[in-house]
């Protein structure tokens, strides 16, 4: 019983994941700005990247094998999610702050308190 | 940094070990605790610089905090991104907008950057450690006042890790 419902739930995972990883990839194509595509990149990392591979560690506990193998599966797993949750902020943090630090592109906002404060010095 | 401490970080770094490498011969097991007391020996009075705020709550808050947030602030982030992006012709507000935050150690810093970065719509483009500001690009911006945004963005994740790491 519980072995079925922990293989349908990381299936589940599994599917989420690959919707997201599309949804991602159009977000791509919709929005324009540097800024803005970073968040469908965050799409595609964590909801695309993380969860999945929460639901590979799932459905291998589900399954009828040795406990050995569903040890070295899901912990692997396991351990490269949480290494992802962990790599991928500051790598989009990184690209966001080296980009905007060198005016590579100039982000298209209807307010930038970071330029205000950078170069006018005051605060409101 | 005690010896409790140590014995349990090299436990862990030698199951991560042995996870990794999938054999569980007697040789393995020793390569494994040799490397992790190792491991732990080198890095624990950089991670740890306050062996008294290790404890058991402390843990079981992060464990629940994290339950909490890979479930439902990350299922409410995703929906409103994955709106934007299937609608047609939706229109939003992008903005990069200043949060104060009332944390102080490097721990704390970093994992409420890291939370904001992690929802998809909220990436930290900038810290200034000395006034304590984020700056953080919005994707939807439906205010600009510094109070206002701090609330709607980063006050649940501040609220629970001042309690994890503080």
């Amino acid at each position: 019983m519980i072995d079925t419902i922990l293989f349908y739930l990381g299936i589940g995972l599994l599917f989420i994941g690959g919707v997201m990883d599309i949804i991602a990839s159009i977000g791509f194509f919709k929005f324009k700005d540097f800024y803005t595509r970073l968040h469908a990149a965050t799409v595609g990392a964590i909801g695309g990247g993380f969860y999945p591979l929460l639901g590979v560690a799932l459905a291998v506990m589900g399954l009828d094998v040795d406990l050995w193998f569903k040890a070295v599966f899901s912990g692997v797993s396991l351990i490269t999610a949480a290494i992802i949750a962990l790599g991928v902020p500051a790598g989009s943090h990184i690209l966001a702050r080296s980009v905007y630090r060198s005016r590579e592109v100039e982000p298209t906002v209807i307010a930038d308190r970071l330029r205000e404060d950078l170069e006018g010095g005051g605060s409101n | 940094m005690g010896r409790a401490s140590i014995a349990v970080f090299t436990l862990i770094l030698a199951l991560i070990y042995l996870i990794y490498t999938g054999s569980y011969g007697v040789l393995e097991v020793m390569i494994a605790l040799i490397a992790g007391l190792g491991v732990a020996l080198l890095l624990a009075t950089d991670l740890v610089r306050d062996p008294g705020k290790l404890s058991i709550t402390r843990f079981s808050r992060a464990v629940g905090y994290l339950l909490k947030y890979f479930t439902i602030i990350e299922a409410q982030a995703h929906w409103g991104v994955v709106k934007l992006i299937l609608k047609p012709g939706a229109s939003y507000k992008p903005a990069i907008v200043r949060i104060p935050y009332e944390v102080s150690s490097e721990y704390s810093i970093v994992s409420i950057a890291n939370s904001i970065t992690n929802t998809p719509g909220t990436v930290v483009v900038d810290v200034d450690e000395d006034k304590k500001f984020f700056y953080v690009h919005w994707i939807n911006a439906t205010t600009l006042k510094d109070q206002e945004v701090r609330r709607i963005v980063s006050e649940v994740f501040e609220k629970e890790i001042s309690k994890i790491f503080e």
